[in-house]
């Protein structure tokens, strides 16, 4: 559907480098990465906002590299929707419609049918200025769909929210792109966000896409240390890895030892990075007796316990020098009965330890 | 979206507690004391004055053709003034290119400058040989009409200038591009959202450009002279009247010009802008 082709711009001191990607069709992408990685300079090459200095952009299989925002077939929300101000919510959404030069009945029914779809009719003779958050960002929304656009291009459309009405609107907006079918390509920094929406996401770093993949996948393998940071892997180690029959040994920097199934990980020996999820570390408070082949079984103490609500983060002292971070439900962590200094045992298995080259 | 200067309807502080009242009545001291200081010099003029001042003012026919004059050139001034200022602004606000600090710098140089300079720069460059061969095709300037209009551009569209383009650069360009991705062109863009929100910054450019087309003098004595039925306008009215001791008939001319000023001003307040 979106396919970008070896895609270069500079723009001052700052350039998107080779960036090449596919977004299928109906497919809902987020494009993630942190502030001033590059994601709005990519979406507004998208929209035709900035000439790109080489590479190919299509859509639909047309090159639309060439071609005027206005002949792209997309729709476009910006960060703050850029709502027009002189306009009422109703004018907003079917500006245009009206530079289509459609029929003025035609406009007034497109116009009520989306304000309906998307729960604004009430607002539709108030202007920009008297509207919530969420108010304007479903009208930016219903001026972008009117005119049923190939592409809908979402830059942080939910950002300026508080953090309840971003989560609804986010589930909304997943919805509606079910429901509409429309190709959607989403802008954000925000990591639980990009959960809620995305069939795939691609991680924009430093002007570079350097991971694409499906939201588990990021999250469960990262493609590098600075993408585990970023999608907020828990527990990173510096270690020495090195091949022991059908497993790789992690010997991490403090003294603690892992173990990675072999064929899981490209790097055969050297400095690497190992990551494990807190998810991914089973807690008991006696060590396993018949651990499957590969486990990694640790001892600790609990150092501190950190109950969030429904998640209880607990802090475990493993060896020398190593504190991992291991994560738990609230109704397990109840039945575990583990409190702060207790000596606990850690499971690992060989499948939930990444290994990463160290950059 | 970003606050623009003249785009965006003002704000009221709340004032409350002693310290908030304190507050409030130290700025507004400041206010009333300007206020009365103009007062007082206005009280002043009325006071020297009297009525057969006032009578030859409105009767005589030498200051109704300088007020028409002035009243006519000064609305030319200001459509002239703001058919330069609103592509200026939106050029200097939205577009960067070699030299933009510069040209930036010079298009303020009128504020700065003495208006004199200007009559005098204007007389000096109708000497030169592209001068004299704009007033040989006809464009004559010197001690005409037309010289009033073009003192008066000169001297006044910068002011105009700067409103406009403070109003372009409080207007977020991503309201733009999102037009452009609804079927506008790029002027489709200018025109239909631009163009609209920067109403308000316009008239203020349009006010600023009036009132100091209205009120000036120095350059038109030096480049149009100061030729009753011809090239009078009301400030000259002012200086010939009191450079042959007649005071009164000069502070009564003052007077109407303030009084004309007052009304035109509090007219596009209203109904331009919308402010009670």
């Amino acid at each position: 559907m979106i396919r970008i082709e070896q895609l270069n711009l500079a723009v001052d001191t700052f350039a998107l480098s080779n960036i090449s990607l596919h977004v299928k069709p109906q497919e809902y992408f987020v494009l993630l990465g942190p502030t001033g990685s590059g994601k709005t300079l990519l979406i507004e090459c998208l929209c035709g906002l900035n000439p790109i200095d080489s590479g190919r952009i299509c859509i639909d299989g047309v090159d639309v590299t060439p071609l005027e925002p206005r002949s792209r077939g997309i729709g476009y929300v910006p960060q703050d929707y850029a709502l027009f101000p002189h306009k009422t919510v109703r004018n907003n959404i079917g500006f245009g419609l009206e530079n289509r030069r459609a029929a003025r009945t035609s406009i007034r029914r497109e116009v009520d049918r989306l304000m309906g779809q998307l729960g604004v009719n009430h607002l539709a003779e108030r202007f920009p200025q008297k509207l919530s958050g969420g108010e304007k960002q479903r009208v930016a929304l219903a001026r972008a769909l009117v005119l049923e656009p190939r592409v809908l291009l979402l830059d942080e459309p939910v950002s300026a929210l508080d953090e309840q009405t971003r989560d609804s609107l986010c589930r909304q907006l997943k919805q509606l792109q079910k429901s509409t079918h429309t190709t959607t390509v989403h802008v954000c920094h925000n990591f639980a966000e990009m959960l809620v929406v995305a069939d795939r996401v691609g991680i924009v770093w430093q002007g570079r896409i350097v991971q694409v993949g499906t939201p588990q996948e990021v999250l469960q393998r990262p493609s590098s240390a600075q993408v585990a940071r970023f999608v907020q892997a828990g527990n990173l180690l510096g270690a020495r890895a090195a091949a022991d029959g059908q497993w790789l040994r992690l010997a991490c920097h403090g003294g603690v030892e892992f173990r990675a199934a072999r064929q899981d990980v490209q790097t055969a020996a050297g400095e690497v990075v190992v990551m494990v999820r807190p998810e991914n570390i089973q807690l008991a408070s006696a060590r396993p007796e018949n651990p499957p082949p590969g486990t990694t079984v640790l001892e600790g103490s609990v150092r501190e316990v950190v109950d969030l609500g429904s998640l209880v983060k607990l802090n475990v002292a493993c060896g020398a020098a190593v504190e991992l971070l291991v994560s738990l439900g609230k109704r397990e962590y109840n039945s575990s009965r583990i409190a702060a200094g207790d000596h606990v045992s850690l499971a690992v298995a060989p499948e939930d330890v990444h290994v990463m080259q160290k950059p | 979206m970003n606050p623009s200067l003249f785009s965006e309807p003002r704000t009221t502080a709340p004032v409350t507690g002693l310290h908030g009242r304190l507050f409030a009545a130290s700025m507004l001291a400041f206010v009333g004391l300007f206020v009365l200081g103009l007062l007082a010099l206005f009280i002043a003029d009325v006071s020297y004055i009297n009525i057969q001042a006032v009578a030859e003012v409105l009767r005589a026919p030498e200051i109704r053709a300088a007020l028409w004059l002035s009243a006519w050139t000064s609305a030319v001034t200001v459509a002239i003034g703001l058919l330069f200022a609103v592509p200026m602004g939106y050029a200097l606000s939205r577009y960067r290119f070699p030299g933009h600090a510069v040209v930036d710098s010079i298009v303020d140089l009128p504020i700065i400058l003495p208006p004199l300079v200007v009559g005098l720069s204007l007389l000096v460059f109708f000497q030169t040989d592209v001068g004299r061969w704009i007033e040989a095709t006809g464009m004559k300037f010197v001690f005409q009409c037309k010289g009033i209009v073009l003192c008066q551009v000169l001297v006044s569209a910068s002011f105009g200038i700067r409103a406009v383009k403070l109003t372009f650069d409080g207007i977020d360009p991503r309201i733009e591009h999102v037009a452009m991705t609804l079927g506008c062109t790029r002027a489709g863009a200018f025109f239909r959202v631009a163009l609209p929100m920067a109403r308000r910054g316009i008239i203020v450019g349009g006010i600023l450009i009036w009132t100091r087309a209205f009120g000036i003098f120095g350059p038109l004595m030096v480049f149009v002279g100061a030729v009753r039925f011809r090239t009078e306008v009301l400030p000259t009215t002012i200086y010939l009247e009191q450079s042959v001791g007649r005071i009164e008939v000069a502070l009564a001319v003052a007077i109407l010009m303030l009084v004309l000023a007052a009304v035109a001003l509090v007219a596009v307040r209203i109904v331009g802008l919308g402010q009670r």
